[in-house]
């Protein structure tokens, strides 16, 4: 059952993601003043979205090292987060500035968001420096996991301090907007929706997949540690 | 479970001590980020020529970067404190005589004092050579100190991080600069509004914040990153 279960998932998961790419482009109306370039949004905003949460989560994580008994397994699972979240940021901030250059005539702007992914994508790139300069497992484990909570501790500040920054921004208000409405064709939401959902799977899959990598890497080195 | 204040104090103020002392006997510290603070503010000025920026654009320009000097230097000389106690191998002993919490605090006043140095040392000439005007002097002490304070709370934490790491030099900015950008993003709001002469906003009771989250994510850190 198990494993009908691992083989089944994900080719539903693909399969939800081929109904997304195909609700973009066939079924959701353009945005009105934003001509065909806004099917963008269908993947830009769930590659941050993914991004977002693959950071959180590797900040819970390494938390959850530190203070939860020192696990590997959480250690792993907040390294796979971490790259997992850089992939997306990336993806991202690309969509994001190729839909400026169409939109704006400049692919970056200095926008508060902008810049607060880069910024994002440059402390985790900076996680990663640090745990490739950190030989021994468990030292590794301990000072990448502290240096990610910290992250958690400082990330809010750019979010309150960009905004200031930035005299006045281009990008579109968010999907929910501040009078808390959804200001959006209804097909473009249920596209939008599922793409959200198609995402996030997506993340939990590869990060499924990642987290077992990476302890199949594990064991084959302590193996090889064992050797005479 | 915390010691005795009495002790608690004792341990943190013997750390800020034998730094000094240590300092002292050397002067490597003191001296490099004095000269590198000084030769990085002589290239900005060469840099900008005879003419300098326009006095139209000083008050928005200069600030930053008398902040990114200050940063660079802090960067160049404050990861020492912690590098210092793992290539002479006292790092151990340090670990048996102090409790992490004053061997954090007692670092961390010596890189404040270090810092206050080296702003006090460099501010004045920077604004003499740069014929900027200050409005708001008192406020710009109080920018200087805040600023200065989060500097050595985040400078003191990552130190700690890359002195068990390889290639610690480089390792450091690569780590502290996007912990530390809320600050510097900060501390400039608040030296444009002292160039300026308007009153503090918010960006003051933010960077006062700041300090209070890097401290208490630091004390709660610490002993995570020290503690093998």
């Amino acid at each position: 059952m198990e494993s009908l279960t691992k083989t089944i998932l994900p080719w539903l998961l693909w399969l939800w993601l081929v109904g997304v790419i195909l609700g973009a482009f066939l079924y959701a109306p353009p945005a009105v003043g934003f001509r065909g370039s806004s099917r963008i949004l269908f993947f830009h905003v769930p590659m941050a979205w993914v991004s977002f949460v693959a950071f959180l989560a590797a900040g819970v994580e390494s938390l959850r090292y530190l203070y939860g008994g020192r696990a590997p397994r959480h250690d792993r699972s907040a390294a796979a987060a971490v790259e997992l979240g850089l992939a997306f940021g990336v993806l991202a901030t690309v969509t994001g500035a190729l839909w400026a250059k169409v939109m704006w005539g400049a692919y970056w702007n200095w926008d508060p968001r902008q810049t607060s992914i880069l910024v994002a994508l440059l402390f985790y790139a900076a996680y990663l420096a640090l745990r490739a300069a950190l030989e021994d497992r468990e030292t590794r484990a301990r000072l990448s996991a502290a240096y990610a909570v910290l992250g958690l501790v400082v990330a809010p500040f750019l979010y309150f301090v960009m905004p200031r920054m930035a005299e006045f921004t281009l990008h579109p208000e968010p999907v929910i907007n501040r009078t808390g409405k959804v200001d959006m064709d209804g097909k473009m939401v249920l596209v939008l929706m599922s793409s959200l959902a198609g995402f996030t799977a997506l993340y939990f899959w590869l990060h499924n997949l990642q987290c077992r990598i990476a302890e199949l890497a594990e064991r084959r080195a302590s193996l090889e540690g064992d050797r005479p | 479970m915390w010691p005795a204040a009495s002790t608690w104090a004792a341990e943190a103020t013997a750390v800020f001590v034998k730094e000094w002392r240590c300092e002292l006997r050397t002067r490597y510290a003191l001296s490099t980020l004095a000269l590198f603070a000084f030769t990085t503010l002589v290239v900005v000025s060469v840099s900008l020529g005879p003419l300098g920026v326009a006095r139209s654009q000083g008050s928005a320009v200069l600030p930053v970067l008398l902040w990114v000097i200050l940063l660079f230097s802090v960067a160049a000389g404050l990861p020492r404190t912690f590098v210092q106690e793992e290539e002479s191998q006292t790092a151990t002993a340090l670990r048996l005589s102090a409790t992490p919490s004053a061997l954090f605090c007692g670092k961390l006043a010596y890189g404040l004092t270090v810092i206050a140095a080296l702003e006090a040392l460099i501010t004045p000439v920077y604004l003499a050579m740069m014929s900027l005007p200050v409005r708001s002097p008192g406020l710009l002490a109080v920018a200087l100190a805040a600023a200065g304070y989060g500097l050595a709370a985040g400078s003191t934490l990552v130190a700690a991080i890359i002195a068990q790491a390889r290639s610690k030099g480089t390792l450091f900015a690569v780590l502290a600069f996007p912990v530390l950008l809320p600050l510097l993003l900060l501390a400039v709001e608040i030296t444009r509004d002292a160039v300026g002469g308007d009153p503090a906003g918010v960006a003051l009771t933010q960077l006062i914040l700041y300090d209070a989250c890097v401290t208490t994510a630091g004390l709660m850190l610490f002993p995570a990153v020290w503690n093998p």
